[in-house]
């Protein structure tokens, strides 16, 4: 930002509102300056995410869905909200804050289409999730071996055609045989795809764009937050 | 400005561009189609003229059969023979482009050359909508066709008869009429045609609006001109020709054919005549006043053999539509044709389709005047608030297509398929960053939702969508400015009118 570049004389609650003007914008190194202003006047990181960057994503979202933002504006917010997460996720796991959620996301195996996979993982990180992303044509071994490393509350299929949709159901069963399908919120989602099918082959849920994912991922993690206690 | 205060001017912006859109010009920047050789137009120039010198014309108006015998033609009984060397003669002295006045100077349209014009349905005497069906129009109705035509971005006239208001006395609706298009737009509009007298009154009303001296250097109303195929001018088109030749305002001099009841079966047929009618009437009007502004008009299409019934959208109608075009450019002559024509009684498929396939042929054969644009319903029967709204968005996509390619270094992007990786995505590169707002069309009537989306909002189809958007539209219409001192006058000189009609109590 050319002028005015002394944050430090800048009120708390302003700084607040400028973080969310700045994500709307997309601009990703303004609102790492003000993540870390907020950090040096020693507001907490859980804070500094959900006052200043989830609430700013929210405006987003609302603006998105009625048709003020387009898919490339949503897209540069996420990426700075994502350049804030960075300067934070470090100091949440130090602190022990709550995280939003991990995920991991790919294409079924003989699929390569991931224009769709790719703009849920934007939004998803755009959200505040730590997404891994282990891309396109994947078998039931990788979704396996990710899972196991990554330890997401979160697993995201994608396929668009509908040779290949079926083969979600092949990782669904090798999910229950490792005993790893409880561990897992399973999103299912692309072109051909629909609620039933989802629940045929024994999804959570499907969602039909970016946005459903978030807000599915986010009330889905609620709920299972609320229903086990830890 | 602080930086908060830049970002909130930033979302102010961005929320600007929600507001309605521009007003367009449409200049056809892609290659005409031409369907016919040069030689079919020779074929078709010499029936013609075949017809015009051996077969005739008939005009049924003496004054009108001695300017024209004054000029060389001969005249027997109601028939008039022309000489094709007097034909091509006076229909040369015709401007290749004229400009018509609106009340608001930058909505001036060209008529001719690469320019195209959309203008309303024209004539109706029934109004559709989605929630009182179909019923007599009435001038209410007719003031809302004019908002409607007023508020589109993509429509650049206001029309003429946009419906026919049967609650206003035939002989003093004129007036309201023509008042109506000039209080409640200020694009260009259309004069009456109904008998002289009306033509007299219109013309005064454009000199109260325009003032006398600025209409005859360039014509303030352009009016419709029917022949009454096969080969014959009434007395109510031929005194209303004659009123507006002698004050220089424009006409579509338009033979209306529907091929098989009003010209042979075939198309050749068709056009030879059509072309005949079109150039006597052409003719006759720069004997009156030679350079007067004229269009070559079109209304071709063909019956239902089988019924009797007008088809539109018809392959013939579109051949015909194509090489009418083409005549017009050989006599180096403004063209009118084409419209959102059907045959369907409410907005269906089938008033898309049939719409569609006749406005495809009207822009690519680059139709300078298109009437009837917006609207069109049971053959002309009824004016359909919805087809109007959806008939707009056609006319914004042609407005996108017209243009043509634009192939500069920005449009090639070259930085932006070198930043993307294989397989990555557009949607964040500088150059979407640039121009995603206005990259493309997006229909407004058209639902690009998905089907849980869609089914979550009502079902809706574009009938009902349209609806909406209808009563969006004149529930936000707002009267452009007019001169207080002007309306007055207006005003005075139509109450004046209307007390002189035979019919006032």
């Amino acid at each position: 930002m050319s002028e005015n570049n002394d944050l430090t004389q800048i009120e708390t609650s302003e700084l607040l509102v400028i973080i969310h003007e700045d994500l709307y914008d997309g601009l990703a190194d303004e609102v790492v300056q003000s993540v870390n202003e907020l950090l040096r006047r020693g507001m907490s990181p859980y804070e500094t995410l959900t006052q200043g960057l989830v609430a700013g994503m929210d405006v987003v979202g609302v603006d998105f869905r009625d048709g003020i933002l387009f898919v490339p504006e949503v897209l540069m917010a996420a990426k700075a909200m994502k350049a804030g997460m960075a300067v934070l996720r470090p100091l949440l796991a130090e602190t022990g804050a709550p995280s939003i959620g991990t995920m991991v996301i790919g294409t079924v195996k003989g699929d390569i289409h991931d224009i769709g996979k790719n703009l849920v993982t934007m939004m998803m990180e755009g959200a505040g999730f730590k997404v891994h992303d282990i891309g396109i044509n994947n078998d039931a071994d990788k979704f396996i071996a990710a899972i196991r490393e990554h330890k997401p509350e979160v697993l995201g299929m994608s396929a668009l055609l509908t040779t290949t949709m079926p083969y979600m159901k092949t990782v669904i069963q090798a999910l229950e045989r490792e005993g790893l399908r409880k561990e897992v919120i399973v999103l299912v989602g692309g072109a051909p795809v629909n609620a039933p099918f989802a629940e045929a082959v024994g999804a959570d849920a499907y969602c039909r764009d970016a946005s459903v994912a978030v807000t599915t991922a986010k009330a889905r993690l609620e709920e299972r937050r609320n229903a086990v206690p830890v | 400005m602080s930086r908060n205060l830049e970002g909130r001017a930033r979302r102010a912006g961005r929320a600007a561009a929600q507001q309605p859109l521009e007003k367009q010009r449409i200049r056809y920047e892609l290659p005409v189609y031409d369907m016919l050789s040069p030689e079919s137009v020779e074929r078709l120039h010499h029936a013609s003229m075949r017809i015009l010198s051996e077969f005739g014309i008939a005009f049924y108006d003496a004054e009108s059969r001695d300017i024209l015998k004054s000029h060389g033609a001969r005249v027997d009984g109601d028939i008039v023979f022309f000489d094709p060397e007097m034909v091509t003669a006076c229909v040369a002295k015709a401007p290749s482009v004229f400009t018509q006045l609106a009340r608001n100077p930058e909505n001036n349209i060209p008529v001719g050359g690469n320019a195209v014009n959309f203008a309303p349905v024209y004539g109706p005497p029934y109004v559709l909508d989605a929630d009182q069906g179909r019923r007599e129009a009435k001038l209410e109705d007719f003031i809302n066709f004019v908002k409607l035509a007023y508020l589109s971005p993509y429509m650049h006239h206001s029309g003429g008869t946009v419906v026919e208001p049967a609650d206003e006395p035939v002989e003093t609706r004129h007036l309201d009429m023509v008042y109506s298009h000039i209080k409640y737009s200020d694009k260009p509009f259309m004069g009456s045609v109904t008998s002289a007298e009306n033509a007299a009154d219109t013309v005064r009303m454009a000199e109260i609006l325009f003032g006398a001296e600025a209409i005859r250097e360039n014509p303030a109303v352009i009016s419709l001109i029917n022949v009454s195929s096969p080969r014959r001018f009434d007395d109510r088109m031929l005194g209303a020709m004659k009123v507006y030749a002698r004050a220089r305002q424009g006409m579509v001099i338009t033979p209306f054919i529907l091929s098989g009841a009003m010209a042979p079966v075939s198309i050749a047929g068709t056009l030879a005549q059509q072309n005949a009618e079109a150039l006597a009437g052409i003719a006759f009007a720069q004997m009156i006043e030679p350079g007067t502004p004229v269009v070559y008009g079109s209304f071709l299409t063909n019956i239902d053999l089988q019924s009797g019934a007008p088809v539109f959208g018809s392959p013939e109608s579109q051949m015909g539509l194509y090489a009418s075009a083409q005549l017009a450019r050989h006599y180096g002559l403004p063209f009118r044709g084409g419209g959102m024509f059907t045959s369907s009684k409410i907005p269906d498929a089938q008033a898309a389709y049939e719409s569609v396939m006749v406005m495809l042929p009207a822009i690519m054969a680059r139709t300078n005047f298109v009437l009837h644009a917006a609207g069109w319903l049971e053959n002309g029967l009824a004016s359909g608030y919805e087809k109007f709204v959806l008939d707009c968005e056609i006319l914004g996509m042609l407005h996108t297509w017209s243009k043509g390619l634009d192939l500069s270094d920005e449009a090639l992007a070259m930085q932006s398929i070198a930043e993307v990786a294989p397989g990555g995505h557009h949607l964040g590169t500088e150059h979407t960053m640039r121009h995603f707002r206005t990259a493309f069309y997006r229909a407004e009537m058209f639902d690009y939702n998905s089907a849980e989306v869609w089914t979550e909002a009502g079902s809706e189809d574009s009938f009902a969508r349209a609806n909406k958007r209808v009563k969006k539209l004149l529930a936000s219409y707002e009267a452009p400015a007019l001169d207080e001192a002007r309306d007055e006058a207006l005003r005075d000189f139509m109450a004046r009118r209307k007390a002189e009609s035979p019919k006032a109590s």
